[in-house]
């Protein structure tokens, strides 16, 4: 029976009741929307794969126009976007190339905008325009991730949505950029904006645009971006009516749940072909430290490392089941998350490894069933929690996924599949005011879009060949960057010699930029966005015996003595490590400093320097087990110094004027003998440890710190076991 | 590419294979079915003894089978680690780097290892042959973290098909914490 609403709308044909038939009709079948029979497909597949690649090619026009249209460069240059089609539920149905993840979000923002009754205030017509941001309701990681979405609407039924999002330059925090460092709650993430609708027929309303000049410090890079999002939602638009106008409504329908539901069976099946079933444990930590950064807000004037834990398991039909019990309680401090954004850094995992060679649809967030515990760092049980930079570890959190995953392909076989899975990124971001009184801000993306490959069980890792979050890895170009951040110049941007994690094969190396500072304006604020920095590793484990990939570095140099060295013929730093060399030889003069943790802003005049190294992978397998020829070779190619060689790899080798380098053979036998002899003598049976180490629980001693972050940990009753049972604590121990 | 050969699996295993075989592999349409069996296969004649390998779980160590109802982790220098629902770190031998010092040595530039006093790094090493088998980097007293426990009943018998001869509901439990316990008595 059909019922009609007020608007004359079929009930059938609202966005509730399809969301909630859908999630009845999977439940009971455990098929999307039950569709158990692809009787499109089988009729006529030429049919049903024209009509596919009909929607897969707006959305790959989309995206390959639409930054020609309008783009700040991080969106138009690297992989910072992304465009596509969903469903009327949000499921997405054709992606185009560039942060795929986000696609676990869409859902997220039309069940807000279904559950608070949208259909009926503001009003969903064909070709309004949605934006979202806030993390909280629209499934956004943070708001330097904004969203736009625009109906597609035919005799007043949702059929689907053209969907855009990209990485902003400017979120309009308190502190400049697009991942403030320093924020206490949601209020001072800046322009937060739930699910809201910002234009009508196409175009966006003349105040949306007033508010992002009046609200970010880049108005204009966000509204070409904007603008970007717009154009080419638009054309898919346009191309999905045209498509509807050829099949009809009703393919259309019967043809978007045949094809999720086809690439939902596909996805399953690559788990099953390629995963040992099982439960994998990881982690990894990232540390908050902002005691003494504000005098304000005593409750958030603190250090606090933050601990990521998570279980991968398998479930009965083969999917995958990430449990991230363990995780800490949300802290205020801007790293939290809520779940849908948790899902987008997951899903970057799960979407290019199980989808790569299918169609790539929501069916991937049907094999992933992902546990965000309340009250934790990704599911906060408060609607205030500060998100302004969920990826300085989600990025880490999905990466501990990945390498369970590709622990499980190697012990299956599959180890051209398997590799040390790292994702260090880093950008350095801020604001100024020029000698005009022109004031900006600005996000340098050079090291967020590609990072190094970790090593394989067979060989090294690529450096900045990869990146975890995006296929289309690119670091940008230096002159645009340039051009763009007026005080900011490349001393150097190269690899950081030996910065990986290493093994018998060792992680690709990462890279350096040394940014020199010049005509510097009235005032030049910087500091940075990233993942884990070097107090911790990027993730606990290293694989196999190899080393894990270290965090990002930070150098700072202030009051330099670089206009002489300049001078004197400019024997300049060109990487994070030899900055810190020449401060130690005397070459570069002034306050030098290195940081292993995020630096509090720091105000940077003319001639300062601030160089980073990020990006570094890990390592495979015992180091006293590489190939000494490969040793010889990091030397001669200046990746990894003799002296480092020495004492990682027991090679003894020395480098020569002409670049030619020597190995003692006799030397290296002996230092590689005298490194296992040195392992024998400096380690002791685990058991024993355990007995020593549990001492340091039961007395507390260790760092106020630690036993924090452990508390936030064992409130989670799983983890509780889990933490008491390994160490054998009565039940009434806390720590 | 359909079916990866014994041939190419030792130079894979070995290291020694070349990087065009290696985008071959990751071109197949589909992964070839039977490679875990060539897989182990290859493993079995790179070992001096004779339990039967169920599965690899590192570049040295292997959960076998030594009949009579015990499945055990074994280095492939021979030293055996015990049942493989424990994990197997607790009965290797154990390095902590803990002073910035120690920390130092494992990472370049200095300044990108990690932090004393608010992390560790532990080397799990074979009281047999000495091999580093596995690198933790965690704040001192965090539990061992127990990498991988299969469900070796479920894929030999689901996704193999070839059900293991001495098969129970036992052995997909994580039995760390029964060790522990031990331990805990001889305190
Ligand atoms: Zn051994």
């Amino acid at each position: 029976m059909k019922t009609v609403t007020e608007e004359g709308v079929f009930a059938e044909k609202t966005l509730k009741f399809k969301l909630n038939q859908r999630d009845k009709l999977y439940s009971e079948t455990g098929h999307y929307w039950g569709v158990k029979e692809l009787t499109l497909k089988e009729q006529d597949p030429i049919r049903y794969e024209r009509f596919f690649s009909r929607l897969q090619s707006s959305v790959f026009a989309a995206r390959e126009k639409a930054r020609f249209v309008a783009a700040s460069p991080g969106g138009r240059e690297m992989g910072e976007s992304l465009w596509a089609l969903t469903t009327a539920e949000g499921d997405t149905l054709a992606i185009s190339l560039g942060f795929i993840s986000h696609a676990a979000a869409f859902p997220v923002s039309i069940k807000h905008m279904t559950d608070n009754d949208f259909e009926e205030n503001p009003g969903i017509n064909d070709g309004d325009v949605f934006g979202a941001d806030d993390p909280m309701t629209s499934g956004a990681p943070h708001p330097g991730d904004t969203y736009t979405l625009v109906p597609i609407v035919i005799e007043g039924e949702v059929l689907a949505w053209a969907c855009s999002v990209n990485h902003i330059m400017e979120a309009g925090a308190p502190q400049a950029g697009s991942w403030p460092v320093f924020t206490v709650d949601t209020f001072m993430d800046g322009f937060v904006f739930p699910p809201m609708k910002t234009g009508e027929n196409l175009r966006q309303a003349k105040w949306w645009e007033n508010l992002w000049m009046r609200r970010t410090r880049a108005g204009a890079m966000n509204v070409l971006d904007d603008k970007m999002r717009l154009a080419g939602c638009s054309m898919i638009h346009h191309s999905l009516h045209e498509i509807i106008k050829e099949y009809g409504v009703e393919y259309y329908r019967q043809a978007c749940k045949e094809i999720i539901e086809e690439s939902r069976r596909m996805i399953l099946d690559n788990m099953r072909s390629t995963m040992v079933p099982g439960q994998y444990e990881g982690s990894c930590f990232r540390i908050s430290m902002l005691k003494g950064q504000q005098k304000i807000w005593p409750h958030a004037d603190k250090d606090e490392l933050i601990h990521v834990h998570g279980v991968l398991s398998v479930d009965k039909k083969g999917s995958l089941v990430w449990d991230t019990e363990g995780s800490s309680r949300w802290g205020y401090h801007g790293f939290n998350g809520y779940p849908g954004g948790a899902d987008v850094a997951l899903h970057l995992q799960m979407t290019t490894t199980f989808a790569h060679n299918v169609k790539a649809t929501g069916g991937v967030n049907m094999n992933v069933e992902s546990i965000y515990h309340k009250g934790s760092i990704y599911n906060p049980d408060t609607e205030f929690a500060s998100c302004a930079n969920i990826w300085a570890q989600s990025m880490q959190m999905e990466c501990v996924a990945g390498n369970a995953i590709h622990l499980s392909f190697f012990m299956r076989g599959y180890l051209e599949e398997a590799f040390a899975v790292d994702d260090a990124w880093e950008g350095i971001q801020g604001s100024g005011v020029l000698d005009d009184g022109t004031p900006y801000g600005f996000t340098n993306f050079e090291w967020v879009g590609g990072t190094a490959m970790g090593a394989y069980s067979f060989k090294d890792g690529m450096p900045t060949a990869w990146c975890s979050h995006t296929q289309l890895c690119n670091i940008g170009n230096s002159e645009e960057f340039e051009y763009l951040i007026p005080p900011t110049h490349h001393l150097g941007r190269k690899l950081e010699p030996g910065y990986c994690g290493h093994g018998k094969h060792r992680g690709g190396i990462g890279q350096t930029a040394v940014h020199w500072m010049k005509e510097t304006g009235q005032r030049l604020g910087v500091t940075r966005g990233g993942v884990a920095t070097s107090l911790t590793s990027y993730v606990s484990l290293g694989m196999n015996g190899g080393y894990p990939a270290p965090g990002v570095v930070t150098v700072t140099a202030k009051d330099t003595n670089l206009d002489e060295v300049f001078a004197a013929g400019g024997d300049t730093p060109t990487t994070a490590g030899e900055l810190l060399e020449y401060a130690k030889e005397g070459k570069i003069t002034g306050n030098v400093k290195g940081w292993k943790y995020d630096p509090p802003e720091q105000s940077m005049g003319e001639d300062d320097l601030w160089a980073n190294a990020a990006g570094g992978s890990g390592g495979w397998g015992d180091p006293l087990e590489r190939d000494i020829d490969a040793v010889v070779e990091d030397i001669r190619i200046g990746q990894v110094p003799e002296g480092f060689a020495k004492v990682m790899y027991g090679v003894v080798a020395t480098k020569d004027e002409n670049d030619l380098v020597i190995l003692n053979e006799p030397e290296t036998k002996a230092e590689r003998e005298r490194l296992y002899a040195r392992r024998r003598s400096e380690s002791i049976p685990a058991k024993q440890w355990w007995a020593e180490e549990r001492k340091k629980i039961i007395e507390k001693n260790m760092r106020n710190e630690l036993l924090v972050m452990y508390r936030k940990s064992v409130c989670f009753d799983g983890y509780n076991k889990h933490f008491k049972e390994f160490w054998q604590l009565d039940e009434d121990f806390e720590i | 590419m359909e079916q990866v050969d014994k041939g190419l699996m030792k130079k894979l295993v070995d290291g020694k294979i070349s990087d065009n075989d290696v985008m071959e592999m990751r071109r197949m349409v589909k992964k070839d079915h039977k490679r875990f069996w060539t897989y182990l296969e290859v493993l079995q004649e790179g070992v001096s003894w004779d339990e039967n390998i169920l599965m690899r779980l590192n570049d040295h160590l292997y959960i076998v089978s030594k009949g009579n109802n015990e499945r055990v982790v074994k280095c492939d220098c021979g030293h055996e680690y015990g049942d493989f629902r424990v994990n197997w770190k607790l009965n290797a031998d154990l390095r902590v780097r803990e002073t910035q010092e120690q920390m130092d040595e494992a990472y370049f530039p200095a300044i990108a290892a990690p932090e004393a006093s608010w992390m560790e790094i532990r080397e799990y090493f074979c009281p047999g042959c000495t091999a580093q088998l596995a690198v933790e980097i965690v704040p001192p007293g965090y539990p061992m973290i127990f990498e991988a426990l299969p469900d070796l009943d479920r894929f030999y018998r689901e996704y193999m098909s070839r059900p293991l001869n001495d098969e129970s509901i036992e052995w997909f439990q994580n039995k760390t914490a029964e060790e522990t316990a031990k331990l805990k008595m001889n305190i």
